[in-house]
């Protein structure tokens, strides 16, 4: 699959509806305030939420700064250098479309904003994924069928 | 703040049990009907007499908007109180802890707490299960399984406290001790264990192996339980439970925002994916029943993994902080001669789906002599956890035959 021509990403900007047969129930996590992150993603800019006043990074879906409540955060994009803080690698996978690609591992890096963000952990040429690996941001199409922020380990990734 | 240790008691508790190869599926509202149903029987009291229904959360078998209200509805009670008590798994322990609460101010007179699922019969639990753990729209396009959440945890108190997968094995080698003399546990059948039958189990995520994981309970459980004033409970009850203390602690949603937490219980200091809030429920419930972990005959957790029920040994002060490992390969939780744990089998070869004041049951079973697995003589005192979501919402309760303080 080309990477570049499909540039899907999620959108839950006006959340999933929830169905009963076909009855209508009622909308699933809408989510208009997540917008700017998946715009972010399909330029491929991993951002974070940010408070200037607190000069801290928050990732997802931040509305206030919990340090200092202001309501004044913006997006800014992440260095997308970090390192694995854990990890685990998936054998079985939760369905037919990601078995495919597995084993794989999903885990936590901690970004150099500090940021701890869950992902896919895609590991290069046999690397070994590890505790304080380091790891590069990259975006890859997953099983989901998505564009999404991704970490690369490996020995591009230590550079 | 009001003296609610030993204020109330439980009188009574039954449960309903329904099996996936039953001619007749049972549904978890068949459940708990059956349940409450043969409690209000037995104890005699009336349908005027419930002040409150409190139930844990609308079964993933059974979903309707108002589920507190199918219930009213099909029981036929008038409730001054009706409604789900849920942080995740952690809202089971939570419709005792309300009923406390709306005792004490002499609202009610008696609280029927309900908790049911029956999703294995009716769901294939393979795969959807992560989608109730994962944030939708942030973690589950990245193809997590719930085991793969949970091993996060996994990775990390390993890492920081060297917690080895020998002594994570341990606990599933105990837990299936117990099964096997419990005639509804999972893994009855199956026979025992070995440290090493465990490190030969098939990968899941690493590092957790198949038998490091829970399994589904082969069917449906409704548990319900009648909790009155000490006062009234020792005029209708010649043996009840009280309830001597208890806690609950809910912190975050979503393993990619527990690292997000901090500046609160436990994280004053800063994020952790080992720690949890059952420490602070644990903590709040032996100040409010005047005990310690010392004085605990008898323990059931509510966590589906190997490594986690070391974690919560120590949570619960069982053992010191970074210990539980040592403290199990140590015979700590020892079948033979050690703390009774988990005494039904646990999550881990009980296995695990509305489990949910189950639990509390084989406590309060074990105390009325009665257990339906192998029993564990002169319980006086037991502690029981109730957790939800990967490790973010936390109950105890310590329950005691005689008032504690």
């Amino acid at each position: 699959m080309s990477e570049t021509s499909n540039i899907s990403v999620p959108d839950w900007s006006g959340g999933k509806k929830v169905q009963a047969g076909d009855q209508f129930l009622g909308l699933y996590q809408p989510s208009p305030e997540t917008v700017g992150f998946w715009e972010g993603v399909k330029r491929r800019e991993l951002l974070f939420k940010w408070c200037g006043e607190c000069a801290r990074a928050y990732h997802p879906r931040r509305m206030i700064c919990p340090q200092c409540s202001s309501t004044e955060l913006t997006w800014k994009p992440a260095s997308g250098k970090g390192t694995v803080y854990s990890y685990s690698e998936v054998h079985r996978a939760p369905s037919p479309e990601f078995q495919k690609e597995a084993p794989y591992n999903v885990g936590l890096i901690e970004t150099a904003e500090g940021v701890h963000f869950f992902c896919r952990i895609c590991a290069e040429s046999g690397a070994r994924v590890e505790v304080g690996t380091p790891a590069r941001l990259d975006f890859r199409v997953l099983g989901s069928g998505y564009l999404l922020p991704v970490f690369v380990i490996g020995s591009e990734a230590a550079k | 703040m009001a003296n609610l240790a030993n204020s109330c008691a439980i009188v009574g508790i039954a449960r309903a049990v329904g099996l996936k190869g039953d001619k007749e599926k049972k549904t978890p509202l068949q459940l708990v009907v059956q349940a409450c149903s043969q409690l209000m029987r037995e104890m005699r009291i009336g349908r005027t007499k419930i002040g409150a229904l409190f139930t844990g959360r609308m079964p993933r078998s059974y979903m309707t908007l108002q589920y507190s209200q199918s219930l009213v509805n099909e029981l036929k009670i008038a409730p001054m109180f009706s409604t789900e008590v849920t942080s995740h798994g952690g809202g089971a322990l939570g419709t005792l802890q309300l009923s406390v609460l709306a005792l004490n101010a002499g609202l009610i007179e008696y609280a029927l707490c309900i908790t049911g699922e029956a999703s294995p019969i009716w769901i294939d639990m393979i795969g959807g299960s992560a989608n109730w753990e994962a944030d939708l729209q942030f973690e589950a396009p990245y193809g997590p399984t719930t085991p793969a959440l949970y091993a996060q945890s996994a990775c990390r108190y390993m890492h920081e406290y060297g917690i080895t997968a020998e002594q994570m094995a341990r606990v599933a080698v105990e837990n299936r001790k117990w099964a096997l003399h419990h005639p509804y546990a999972a893994m009855r059948r199956k026979g025992p264990i070995t440290i090493d039958d465990v490190l030969k189990s098939p990968m899941i995520a690493s590092p957790l192996r198949l038998l490091d994981c829970a399994p589904w309970f082969p069917g449906g459980i409704a548990s319900a339980a009648l909790i009155t004033r000490e006062e009234v409970a020792r005029d209708i009850c010649r043996e009840p439970v009280y309830i001597a203390g208890f806690g609950q602690h809910n912190t975050h949603e979503w393993v990619g925002e527990r690292m997000g937490t901090w500046g609160v219980e436990p994280f004053m200091d800063g994020p952790s994916m080992v720690r949890t809030g059952a420490r602070v429920a644990a903590k709040q419930a032996y100040a409010m029943a005047g005990v310690t972990a010392k004085d605990i005959d008898i323990v059931e957790t509510s966590v589906p993994f190997t490594y986690a029920n070391l974690l919560m040994l120590e949570e619960l002060g069982f053992c010191g902080e970074g210990e539980g490992g040592r403290f199990v390969e140590s015979g700590g939780i020892d079948f033979e001669d050690g703390l009774p744990f988990n005494t039904t089998g646990g999550y881990l070869s009980f296995g695990q789906s509305g489990q949910g004041l189950y639990l509390l049951k084989e406590i309060v079973d074990q105390m009325w002599r009665h257990p339906e697995g192998h029993p564990v003589p002169n319980v006086t005192r037991g502690l029981v956890h109730g957790h939800g979501g990967p490790l973010a919402c936390h109950s105890v309760m310590i329950l005691s035959k005689e008032p504690t303080c």
